[in-house]
């Protein structure tokens, strides 16, 4: 039976669909069966993140509509061992879908994949209803800022009241430069705030940036970010690995590397 | 030096927290400490200094941490 995982965060343009990109891809290489999906009606952007903007054929809501049958909507990812995308569709809106519709098709694909992520449209509308119908679990992203924090607790109060009661954090873009000399909430700070686990947390890192021009992943590379992604993968595959904090600069070893990724 | 800009972000955060989780204004939030304080202060024997409140997204916890000089 397939874990279904929404990604949400409330605020947008905190790296839901980048977090959602690297996690599908990270444990398809890990060896799980994975589908992503793209719940974000109107505003399709998960296959352009993954580098698939070009092989869309179906949508999500052709498959709600029974346009065409599910699997002929399915993108797979010729990179990844079983990497499956859903895109969305570009030109509907979110009342296309209703939560009802997504739970089924939620439900059809559990026996298939072990992991099925549902990357969710910023807000608390419909399209957030949509996107947690069928889950049973969340990972709520946050950056270290006071707007996106709040959301994030918003968000969180939202999920709890919907009866999804694992949700975890993930914090994005922190900056250790920043963190140390207190121009920005640490790790601590904000896992205080929110009170959830914490599932792991991102350093600002301009390769996530470079990658997503290029359509790739960083999860798996050698920058910081990329191990990151992968710890979290691991993570979720049950692996026990202490989460790093980036609160003070990282050993020698990390600032070689980082010198090395300069470029 | 000023004041660093975190201590600035969680004072105004957790204010935001506190009206957002009881939906109400700032101004509210505060009454309702101070109506709490004041009710548990006419059964014992309270200061502000050791008398906490705390409101999170399900409870809201009164912690009281004793005699302490």
């Amino acid at each position: 039976m397939g874990e279904v995982i929404v990604i949400t965060s409330g605020k947008g343009g905190v790296g839901k669909t980048t977090t959602t990109a690297n996690i599908g891809i990270g444990l398809s290489k890990l060896g799980k069966k994975v589908i992503v999906i793209d719940t974000d009606l109107g505003l399709r952007n998960l296959d352009v993140v993954m580098g698939l903007e070009n092989r869309i054929v179906y949508n999500l809501v052709d498959v709600i509509e029974g346009n065409c049958r599910l699997k002929q909507a399915l993108i797979k990812d010729k990179r990844f061992p079983e990497l499956y995308l859903l895109p969305s569709a570009q030109t509907r809106d979110k009342t296309s879908v209703s939560p009802e519709q997504m739970k089924k098709l939620v439900s059809d694909l559990k026996d298939e994949f072990d992991f099925i992520l549902l990357d969710c449209p910023a807000g608390i509308e419909q399209g957030f209803q949509n996107a947690i119908a069928g889950a049973h679990r969340a990972i709520v992203v946050t950056t270290p800022e006071v707007s996106a924090i709040r959301d994030a607790d918003r968000i969180i109060g939202l999920l709890e009241k919907s009866g999804i009661r694992k949700n975890e954090l993930i914090i994005n873009r922190i900056r250790t430069d920043m963190v140390k000399r207190g121009d920005m909430m640490s790790v601590d700070d904000v896992s205080e705030i929110l009170a959830v686990d914490l599932l792991g947390v991102i350093p600002d890192d301009e390769y996530v940036v470079i990658a997503t021009n290029q359509g790739e992943p960083v999860v798996g590379e050698e920058c910081l970010s990329g191990q990151c992604y992968e710890k979290i993968c691991r993570r979720l595959l049950g692996e026990d690995i202490p989460v790093t904090d980036f609160s003070h600069s990282g050993g020698f070893l990390d600032k070689i590397s980082s010198l090395f990724h300069r470029n | 030096m000023s004041v660093r800009s975190v201590h600035i972000a969680k004072e105004r955060l957790k204010t935001l927290l506190v009206s957002d989780r009881l939906q109400c204004t700032p101004d509210m939030a505060d009454r309702l400490s101070s109506d709490l304080y004041n009710t548990v202060a006419k059964y014992m024997e309270i200061r502000p200094e050791v008398f906490n409140i705390e409101i999170t997204r399900t409870d809201i916890h009164i912690r009281y941490t004793g005699e302490s000089n």
